[in-house]
């Protein structure tokens, strides 16, 4: 094996990508050659630096990390709160949704038997009167029962 | 947490109670990750409190992204994409002077004469040499962003280029030739504390 093929193979000698035969020549050349012996090693030491770089540097971090759940925690509580603004808006919605269900539900019941505020359903004798400024209904449900009077005038009831 | 804990409660299984709403077994994935996660960080964007601020918010953005992951996935896999994208785009907002050459580096650096210093052997002897840990520091900094979030991954994490790949959405190729550059560029600029 020459030194520029050698030289080009280094890097992937050291992330073992080598096949083993290839591997085995490769090692045997840095073994008769010293400046791609030393080639060899100072890529790999780059590795073994930053491995202790790294492992000096958390150390050094080492009382804040210990910390680190906590401010976690608290960023995750934070983002928590823009949600439960919509969802707080969203609750407006509810009592007017409820009112249009109650309100349905008198006048159409589910199970169809009964209506008791609708129109139809009243058994009712009407009589109107009618006068220049205004329109009279009168709505009798028998004798024991309220008697109920419309008074419409310019449209409004 | 230990390797111990690590297989009682494999990622997948802390996951799955997380989603469960057990904000425990989410504490326990970043306790397992934080360390791991901060180095990455560091790394990336050089300076420890936005490291940290990374992490942090990483953390956060996992937590409401988690019903994302697919289980048979490794979970580090999907949080470092998520990490690594917060560090870039922290590092792109908060760098003042984003392309530092490397010649730069060190005639700013002040770096001694060639050959000055052996290389440590333990975090002990480095913690003890600010002048190369330093040196370093700012020799990382010196790379382009994904350079240097390879080489980290790769010497750092041990993360195969698969792997690196899927959180960088590249190539194997993209992530060969990379981590090529950024490990040829880092053994030149700490040539002169090798020698000597």
């Amino acid at each position: 094996m020459e030194c520029g093929e050698t030289r080009q193979m280094i890097q992937d000698h050291i992330d073992g990508l080598l096949p083993p035969r290839v591997s085995e020549k490769f090692r045997e050349h840095l073994g008769g050659c010293a400046p791609c012996a030393s080639e060899e090693a100072e890529l790999r030491g780059v590795g073994d630096l930053l491995r202790l770089w790294s492992a000096v540097r958390v150390e050094e971090r080492e009382p804040q990390l210990s910390a680190l759940w906590a401010r976690v925690g608290a960023g995750i509580e934070e983002r928590r709160k823009p949600w439960l603004v919509p969802l707080l808006r969203r609750w407006f919605w509810l009592p007017a949704a409820a009112a249009v269900a109650v309100l349905t539900l008198l006048f159409y019941p589910l199970n169809g038997s009964m209506a008791p505020f609708h129109p139809k359903s009243f058994d009712v004798t009407v009589e109107s009167l009618e006068s220049d400024t205004a329109t009279v209904a009168l709505v009798d449900k028998g004798e024991e029962l309220p008697r109920v009077i419309w008074i419409i005038e310019n449209g409004n009831t | 947490m230990s390797a111990d804990d690590k297989v009682r409660h494999p990622d997948e299984d802390l996951v799955r109670s997380a989603l469960g709403g057990d904000e425990g077994a989410f504490r326990d994935l970043l306790e397992r990750y934080k360390r791991r996660a901060y180095g990455v960080a560091l790394g990336i964007v050089g300076d420890p409190d936005e490291a940290q601020d990374v992490v942090q918010d990483a953390f956060v953005k996992a937590y409401y992204k988690l019903s994302n992951f697919r289980f048979g996935a490794n979970f580090y896999t999907w949080f470092y994409r998520i990490l690594v994208n917060q560090a870039i785009d922290r590092w792109r907002k908060t760098s003042r002077s984003p392309t530092i050459s490397f010649d730069d580096a060190w005639v700013s650096g002040e770096t001694s004469e060639p050959g000055a210093m052996v290389y440590p052997k333990t975090p002990e002897e480095l913690a003890g040499n600010r002048e190369l840990a330093e040196g370093l520091t700012r020799a990382i900094a010196a790379l382009p962003e994904y350079h240097r979030t390879v080489i980290l991954l790769r010497e750092v994490e041990g993360m195969a280029y698969e792997e690196i790949a899927r959180v960088l959405d590249c190539s194997v190729g993209t992530v060969m030739s990379r981590l090529h550059y950024a490990r040829a560029k880092l053994k030149d600029a700490l040539k002169g504390f090798r020698e000597r």
